[in-house]
This record gives structure tokens, sequence and C-alpha cells, in this order.
């Protein structure tokens, strides 16, 4: 199982979700979907790295 | 008490005309995902929610994730079956066919199975997708109110 492949799949399916529950136009929806999965998905790989320290 | 209905019913007299979903709109809307919004007329919207719902559910199960259930022992549980109950009806076919009719309504609410599987590896990430399906599935039925009450388009 690839987690960095869970980690897309989840980013993909709530961004779409956000993007069709708050914007109206298709281009307020492209724009929030492209945030908020670059932001899902670079902050979970960058808090990743972060922890990896941690036992 | 009289005073507070007077208020209310003030509150609701400037207005004139404060409209309210429908009850049964609602229960639709949570029962079958997509269903509020296709019965509003936003058919776009209930496809892209029913589908978006429907495969993180699947997910969740095909990564043997555990449908929250009440246990007496940990409080917190009470907010995962309350997430994953915001599925619906695929909350309740899951749970019917973990638990059989019988089962499942013998066993509410100590003692019903959730199914998963927590020795493999998905199921952390299996109870995340069934967590995240129930709770959009839930924020699609406060939408589903705020455009019924001319709030939202």
């Amino acid at each position: 199982m690839d987690h960095l492949a869970l980690l897309l799949w989840h980013a993909l399916l709530v961004s779409v979700f956000f993007a069709f529950l708050w914007r109206q136009t298709a281009k307020g929806r492209r724009n929030l979907f492209l945030r908020t999965f670059l932001i899902m998905v670079i902050g979970g790989v960058l808090l990743g790295w972060l922890m990896y320290p941690f036992p | 008490m009289r005073e507070k209905s007077k208020k209310a019913k003030a509150t609701q007299g400037d207005g004139g005309n404060e409209q309210k979903a429908s009850p049964m709109v609602l229960a639709a809307a949570w029962f079958i995902p997509g269903a509020g919004h296709w019965i509003l007329g936003k058919k776009v919207r209930a496809a892209v929610f029913a589908a978006v719902v429907v495969s993180a559910f699947v997910t969740g199960i095909l990564l043997q994730g555990e449908l929250g259930t009440p246990k007496p022992q940990n409080p917190f549980s009470w907010l995962a079956t309350f997430a994953c109950f915001g599925n619906g009806i695929l909350y309740l076919t899951r749970m019917t066919w973990l638990n059989g009719v019988g089962g499942f309504l013998a066993g509410i609410p100590f003692d019903l199975q959730g199914g998963g599987n927590p020795s493999v590896a998905g199921f952390a990430y299996g109870n995340t997708f069934l967590y995240t399906a129930g709770l959009m599935n839930l924020l699609t039925v406060l939408d589903v109110s705020d455009i019924a009450r001319g709030e939202k388009s």
C-alpha cells in the first residue's frame, strides 16, 4: 500500500468536495481546488518530514 | 417561557416570510449522499457530492477501516460513531452487513461490530476515510439547509 497515493487520493476527494461546496463558479472552484489540494499534499509531506526524527 | 416564545415570534415576524428547510429534504440529504441537492435541482453538485462521499466510504472499507460504534469504556467512540453515522444509508447498510438485521437492532448501542482489522497497515487510513466521508455528508446537509432557506444559491 502506497501511503503517498492514499494522501493524494484523500486530498483529491476533500479538495473536490470543498471546491463544490464553497464556490459557485468554475474559476472559483478550480482555484480553491488547487489551493486546498496543494496545501494538503505539501503540508502532509512536510509534516511527515518534520516528524521523522521523533520515535 | 411565554416571553421567550413572544420574542421568537417577534424575531420571525420582522422577516415575515422566513423560509425553513423541509425536514424530509434534510433527512434525504443525510440518508442518500447527494439526494438533498438533487431534490433542490442542484444536480451537478449532487452528483459530485455523492461520488466523493461514496468513493471515500468505499476506500475506507477496502482499507479495512472500522465504522465507529459506541463503546462504554471509550467516550471518544461516540464522536467516531457520530462521524460515521453521517454516511447515512452507507453506514446502515454496512452495519447490517456486519451484524445482520437482528444483531444490528439487538446490539444497539454497545454491542455492535464496526468491522475492520486493526492489524493491517491500512486500518487507521481506512478509519480516516470513513470519518471524512461521514463528516462531508453532514456538511452537505447543512448546505442543503442553506440553499432551501435561500441563504445560498
